[in-house]
């Protein structure tokens, strides 16, 4: 989701330096709007218009651009119908246009973060860990060829040749180990993969997505180990800036429906609460053809709230309608705390869906993203 | 309200106030010695640990490798390829910012989080733009930023975003000051930078210094896991254990230090002796009497011991005060020592804690009650009569003086027993000391008692009947001037041992220098590694015939750290060794061309080897067996060290730096000269510095006078402490003999005479104490040398005894006694004849 | 002679002490009866063993041989404890020399062996100051000893002896530092204050004037005690 690039710099912010000041947290926007006020480095690459994407080589780094991202969500079951979900992300962002020059292997411009999370809906319990590291020496990078993006021992790789990746993420709580397959080609959002956030040129970030990935392997809780298999969504996007002052959060929804389309639908949200008019989404169909959503497209209505323990209300329940597809569709968390206290504080969880298309019913799951709703981070969370 | 007998001893007390002044001054400044040194040595400690707490965090365990480091592969395999989370690389060396000294501590602020706090700290840090996002970037992409501590940037007039110049290995480099922390605790002297900004100063590319590991339950990676992960070459220690093989090389100064406080309380205990013995003495007929009204035994043990107890209590309060106040001035000293020949330590606050001022009463009050122990039983024995004649006292004091003298000798046997069964303890060397100056001090009457009985015919022919008087009256007034001469016999034999311990040490050290210093210059850069082209260009200055290289490392096992030199040298140099347990043809060959190493002599005292014995030093392959081919005698700062041939070095370490240079000059080239060029090469190379031997030498010598600084100042305060002794026993005698003097004033002496008889009886107080200080002196240097510095640091020391010595301290015995009579004598004269008619 | 009524008997008293190798016979088997209430001065020149004898008879010394028993307790068998215990409660001694506490004041002193005896608080302050009072120095009780006069400080010393209603007062030469007249006015205290109480007394002296107060005068002589002429 593009709108998440802007936060990596809120995420370099806080990793090294714990809390944030008790009065910045009070008031997230105008931690975003400083954020963006921050002018880039105007020699950092920017996403001014569409380009033409590659692949595999566009599954690899841009370093040119200062954020960029490897995003894979899923939903899984094991062989007993045990039900999953997983979040394994990998942030790079540049601090600086270009590399420094220095003997020394540790200096580099490059950083990389990382965040798994994991949710057991049957054990109603949500698992979080994360992963810093600067991108020298081997200790964290992505080449593009083979592909591989790493941070300590947790990666996503492919084969030489090969489009199916392995993922591979272990911390002490929690593991996985998939194999994800493509089972459609990369879709790209926005126009030609150009994705306008906000009404200044630049603003914007290039941003694909495979929607469906086979995926198979084994997920680690605790001592225990699941044999499990489902579905995954990969997000990839690169930017420099994107956000304008007045956007405080987004709603970002990735839906992988039963009749083999996908709806991926971010809203972003405004100071004053409202829709930003550069809210899109993507809705692609069985066969792989994309169609371009706009704001006015998608309707979204907030059922029910959910309240977090650690304060800050959250939609808990939604009823999204696209009428020009005539998509009707409830979305409802798999569990209402999938609440990350990571150095920014954001929900991002499974979903259940129930609608209908064209009339008939239909289902499916997804993955849901809010943030901007609770403070960045819990007081005295210096995590 | 207190009882009526124990008003009675209060009030006595109150009426001899100068007694009671010198009695509590006495303990006094016993007590403030012993809290001074513990607030010194405990603060040092406490300066240190802070320091390395600072430095390892929450690492439990450290990852070290040879002596260029461990290779950031390592790191890297432990983190990608094991998955190992807990772990920080870390990248230290030293910078220079002007004459401070600074650890500069590379991190990477990823690994960072779980070790140590400067990130939340400098969440408070005024950083240029109160973005602390910003200046984590800054951080990694400034080349030169660094972190100071708040009071360390105002101590040098920086504000955040300055740029200011650090010196590493004797290269400028330009440093920004980021931001500033609050965290100053152990912090003082740090230089916080990203490890790229260390690697790039200290020219370390690759290496890394030490890898900081956590192992904890929820960090979810036990030892093993780390440890199967190393290569050979690398070592997993305890952060705790290496802290304490770092803290343990000052360990034998600061019990040396701890030893000599002690010695200042025990002459202070011996001052709470005579005012409490007098003070019995005195108040015998009185005693008596109370006795005879019916005060049993006990009370008037409690009586005596609660008197004693009382003065130890003010005595102990004030001297604690006064300790607070020495211990700040000795804190810089022993700092300061410690510094120059242990490890890096700055003290920026004094430690002064509960337990120290706990100690410095207990001794104090302890001292007190154990001095008044012998005279309270004393005066138990007391027969309760109406009164008891001094002659009969005198007479009993007489009987006793055998029987100290054999408990004397008992004690002195000990003494020797107990160095002879021991062979390392250094406890057990000091209590032989302890022993031997208790046992010695028990002999001292009854040498006093002869000595007074053979003089007194002789100043009898000398002086007349007023000297034949005075010396008499020493020798009959044992059980009072016993004491204060016992004393000042403690105080001046310290300083005669101490004396005659730091000459010969002195002497031995000037004979080792001139004969290991051979080559005519030394160069070096401070505390660093020399760069290839300095040596080369110094090494083809005109004169320079020939030249060695040195470098000091060490390595570290789980046990011990062991200091290395390598040197290549000149063969004419080996003459500079003086081997102790082998011959030179069997020793140099094998030290150059195989696995053979020399060792200092207090390495192979500490860790008992001699040639012949192999010893395991860890290597960049693995832990690895070396032959000592030879013990010789070093008097080096760095004691136990291991001695190795260069090349013998480089095919174990990976590490051809060099951080010495001796250079041998062709004949008739002056060495000043010489050196002097070498000096001007330093605008480009700061920190470098060349020596010629002389100045070397001379150099050594002195930082060899600055560490015995501490020691002089005990011992004058050891003095002073003795002088008070004898001012306040001649005080006491004089109040006694108030009658005595007023009759011979009545009989028609002047004032000036009778103040004569006092003086000369002080005077020879002063000569009997120096005296009997000689023999004492001279076994207390002799155990000093030959077990207390054996046993602390290793070193043999050929003993000399410089007579200079021996005169001046008797001297000074003498006059001290002298002065100290100066104010009894006056008194004395002043007594009016009337008081010889007046009845007790 | 019933025991009850016997304050002082001694039975063949005998000490000796030793001078380098020459034994000096002291005592040698004395015999005495003092009956409760009397008065007796013991007479001799000096060295003749007076105060001696008043040591065995205040235990603080022990004979050599022979048996010593005050107010019918025999001190030969008693160790050193039970004899300072003794000497607190029966014996009040006075001396040539005053022997004050110096460094306490008159009140202090008289108050001491109340104190070593136990007298609760509430009791010694109205004895000491009867006490005082009686030997006419009630305004003198914050003085120190060394601004009394040796008449004075005798005096205190009578009072401190008597405090505690001993059953025996020894005196070893009350009024020899004392003059003449000063001596007169201490023995008449002295007198009237033992026989007003009923007093045991026994005195050590070679003033006849002291043994003019005395009911009844013996002589030592050659370690021998004899009746004495009056």
């Amino acid at each position: 989701m593009a709108v998440f690039g802007l936060r990596v710099t809120v995420l370099i912010a806080l990793l090294v330096c714990g809390t944030v000041p008790a009065d910045d947290a009070m008031a997230p926007p105008s931690k975003l709007s400083a954020l963006l006020g921050s002018q880039a480095d105007p020699e950092f690459a920017r996403a001014l218009q569409p380009r033409k994407f590659s692949f595999p080589e566009d599954h690899g780094p841009h370093p040119e651009f200062r954020n960029e991202w490897w995003y894979v969500t899923g939903n899984l079951d094991d062989d007993d119908g045990r039900r999953f979900g997983f979040e394994l992300t990998v942030f790079r962002f540049s601090l600086a246009p270009t590399a420094p020059d220095s003997e020394s292997a540790w200096r580099s411009n490059q950083v990389y973060l990382a965040h798994l999370a994991v949710t057991d809906a049957d054990g109603e319990d949500f698992y979080v860990a994360q992963r810093f590291s600067r991108g020298a020496l081997g200790l964290a990078g992505a080449d593009s060829s083979p592909f591989r993006v790493w941070i300590g021992d947790w990666e996503f790789s492919a084969q030489q040749g090969s489009d199916a990746w392995q993922l591979r993420a272990d911390d002490s709580a929690v593991g996985i180990e998939f194999e994800l397959a493509p089972l459609k080609q990369p879709v790209l959002n926005g126009i030609d993969g150009l994705s306008q956030k906000s009404a200044a040129p630049g603003n914007a970030s290039y941003y694909y997505s495979i929607t469906r990935l086979q995926t198979t392997g084994t997920l680690r809780i605790g001592e225990q180990t699941f044999e499990v298999s489902g579905l995954s969504w990969l997000d990839r996007e690169w930017s420099t800036s994107a956000l304008a002052a007045d956007q405080v959060g987004w709603d970002w929804f990735a839906l992988q429906l039963d009749d083999g389309s996908e709806l991926m639908f971010y809203g972003l949200r405004s100071a004053d609460g409202d829709r930003d008019a550069n809210s899109a989404g993507t809705f692609t169909g069985p066969s792989g053809a994309a169609t371009h959503l706009h704001a006015k497209d998608v309707e979204v209505d907030v059922l029910e709230h959910w309240e977090s323990p650690a304060g800050g209300i959250y939609p808990a329940k939604w009823l999204l309608r696209v009428p020009s597809l005539e998509l009707a569709l409830t979305v409802v968390p798999v569990l209402n705390d999938q609440e990350l206290f990571t150095t920014v504080r954001y929900w991002e969880g499974a979903v259940d869906v129930r609608g209908t298309r064209h009339q008939l019913p239909i289902r499916g799951r997804g993955y849901v993203e809010l943030t901007g709703y609770a403070r960045e981070s819990a007081p005295g969370d210096s995590q | 309200m207190l009882p009526a007998t124990y008003r009675a001893s209060l009030f006595y007390l109150l009426r001899h106030p100068w007694q009671l002044l010198l009695a509590i001054l006495g303990i006094s400044v016993g007590v403030a010695v012993i809290v001074a040194v513990d607030i010194a040595n405990s603060s040092a400690r406490k300066a240190f640990l802070l320091s390395m707490d600072t430095l390892t965090g929450q690492a439990t365990h450290q990852v070290i490798g040879g002596p260029r480091g461990v290779s950031e592969d390592v790191y890297r395999q432990l983190r990608v390829d094991q998955g190992i989370e807990a772990v920080a690389p870390i990248v230290e060396t030293t910078a220079s910012i002007g004459e401070a000294r600074f650890t500069v501590l590379g991190i990477d602020v990823f690994a960072e989080r779980t070790f140590r706090e400067f990130s939340t700290e400098a969440r408070t840090a005024d950083t240029e733009d109160k973005d602390p996002g910003a200046l984590i970037t800054r951080l990694l992409t400034t080349p030169g930023g660094v972190l100071l501590s708040q009071s360390t940037a105002e101590e040098l007039g920086l504000a955040a975003g300055e740029y200011f110049d650090v010196i590493v290995d004797g290269q400028f480099h330009e440093a920004k000051l980021l931001a500033t922390f609050g965290n100053d605790d152990g912090a003082g002297r740090l230089l916080l930078t990203d490890i790229a900004t260390a690697q790039e100063w200290s020219g370390s590319y690759g290496v890394l210094t030490r890898i900081d590991v956590r192992i904890s339950d929820d960090a979810g990676v036990t030892l093993a896991d780390v440890e199967d992960a190393l290569p050979a070459g690398t070592r997993l220690l305890s952060a705790a254990g290496r802290t304490r093989s770092t803290l343990e090389m000052s360990t034998a100064f600061m019990t040396n230090l701890a030893a000599m406080s002690l010695l200042a309380l025990l002459v202070g205990l011996f001052l709470i002796f005579n005012s409490v013995n007098f003070s019995v003495l005195q108040r015998r007929n009185l005693i008596g009497v109370l006795r005879a009204l019916g005060l049993t035994r006990r009370q008037l043990l409690l009586i005596i011991l609660a008197e004693a107890g009382f003065l130890g209590l003010v005595a102990a309060a004030l001297g604690v005060v006064l300790g607070l106040v020495l211990g700040e001035q000795l804190v810089g000293l022993v700092a300061r020592t410690i510094d120059d020949l242990y490890f890096r330590l700055r003290v920026t606050s004094i430690d002064i804690n509960t337990l120290t001022l706990l100690k410095g009463m207990l001794a104090g009050v302890g001292a007190a009650m154990i001095a008044a122990a012998l005279p309270a039983w004393e005066a138990t024995t007391y027969e309760p009569r109406l009164a008891m004649a001094r002659s009969t006292l005198e007479h009993k004091a007489n009987r006793m003086l055998p029987v100290l003298s054999f408990a004397g000798v008992g004690l002195m046997t000990g003494a020797v027993g107990l160095i002879a069964c021991t062979n390392t303890s250094l406890v057990a060397g000091l209590v032989a000391v302890f022993l031997a100056i208790l046992g010695f001090a028990l002999c001292v009457p009854l040498f006093v008692r002869f000595a007074a009985r053979i003089a007194a015919p002789a100043a009898a022919a000398a002086g007349g009947t007023t000297a034949r008087m005075a010396i008499a009256g020493i020798a009959s007034g044992l059980s009072r001037t016993g004491i204060a001469i016992v004393a000042l016999t403690i105080a001046v034999s310290a300083t005669i041992g101490v004396s005659i311990m730091v000459d010969s040490f002195r002497g031995s050290v000037s004979t080792w220098l001139q004969q290991s210093l051979q080559a005519d210059i030394y160069v070096g850069t401070q505390k660093s590694v020399m760069a290839p082209e300095l040596v080369s260009t110094i090494s083809a200055l005109d004169g320079v015939i020939d030249g060695s290289t040195r470098r000091l490392t060490s390595v570290e096992s789980e046990d011990r750290r062991t200091q290395l030199r390598v040197f290549e040298l000149p063969t004419a140099s080996y003459a500079g060794f003086e081997l102790l347990d082998n011959s030179p043809e069997q020793v140099w060959p094998a030290w150059e061309k195989t696995d053979a190493v020399l060792v200092t002599e207090p390495y192979a005292y500490r860790f008992d080897v001699r040639a012949g014995d192999r010893i395991p030093l860890p290597t960049d392959h693995g832990v690895q067996q070396f032959l000592v081919a030879a013990t010789f005698q070093s008097y080096d700062v760095d004691a136990d060290s291991v001695v190795m041939h260069r090349t013998t070095y480089l095919r174990h370490y990976d590490d051809d730096s060099i951080d010495g240079l001796g250079l041998y000059l062709a004949d008739g080239v002056s060495a000043d000269e010489v050196v002097a060029k070498i000096e001007s090469l330093g605008a480009n190379w700061p920190g470098l510095y060349a020596a010629s031997n002389a100045q070397l030498r001379s150099e050594s010598l002195q930082v060899f006078d600055r560490t015995f600084v501490i020691t002089d100042i005990l011992y004058w305060l050891t003095l002073g402490v003795a002088f008070i002794g004898i001012l306040s026993a001649m005080l006491a005698l004089q109040l006694e003999r108030a009658r005595e003097s007023a009759t011979l004033r009545a009989l028609g002496m002047t004032p000036a005479q009778v103040g004569g008889v006092i003086t000369v009886q002080t005077g020879a107080v002063g000569v009997l104490s120096g005296v009997a200080a000689v023999p004492l002196g001279i076994v207390m240097a002799w155990i000093l040398i030959k077990v207390i510095n054996r046993r602390a640091f290793g070193w043999q020391i050929d003993m000399s005894i410089n007579p200079g010595i021996l005169l001046t301290t008797v001297a000074f015995a003498v006059a001290a006694a002298l002065l100290a009579g100066l104010y009894p004598a006056y008194r004395a004269g002043r007594v009016q004849p009337a008081v010889a008619m007046r009845e007790e | 002679m019933s025991t009850n009524l016997i304050a002082i008997q001694a039975r063949d008293l005998s000490r000796r002490f030793r001078e380098g190798s020459h034994e000096h016979v002291v005592l040698d088997g004395v015999n005495l009866d003092v009956r409760r209430g009397e008065t007796v001065a013991l007479r001799g020149r000096s060295g003749s063993g007076k105060s001696t004898l008043l040591n065995l008879v205040g235990g603080i010394d022990a004979p050599n041989a022979g048996t010593v028993a005050v107010a019918g307790i025999d001190l030969t068998n008693l160790g050193e404890r039970e004899r300072t215990l003794f000497r607190r409660q029966h014996i009040g001694f006075v001396y040539q020399a005053f022997n004050l506490v110096p460094t306490l004041n008159v009140a202090d002193n008289v108050r001491l062996v109340l104190e070593l005896n136990n007298v609760r608080a509430t009791e010694i302050e109205p004895r000491v100051g009867e006490l005082l009072d009686a030997v006419g120095l009630g305004n003198r009780a914050d003085s120190f000893p060394d601004v009394l006069s040796g008449g004075e400080q005798q005096r205190v010393a009578i009072a401190r002896a008597l405090s505690h209603e001993p059953t025996v007062l020894l005196a070893d030469e009350p009024t020899g530092n004392l003059d003449e007249a000063t001596a007169e006015t201490v023995l008449e205290l002295l007198d009237r204050l033992v026989r007003a109480s009923g007093h045991t007394m026994l005195i050590a002296t070679h003033s006849q004037q002291v043994a003019g107060y005395c009911d009844r005068v013996l002589d030592l002589h050659n370690g021998q005690l004899r009746q004495g002429s009056t």
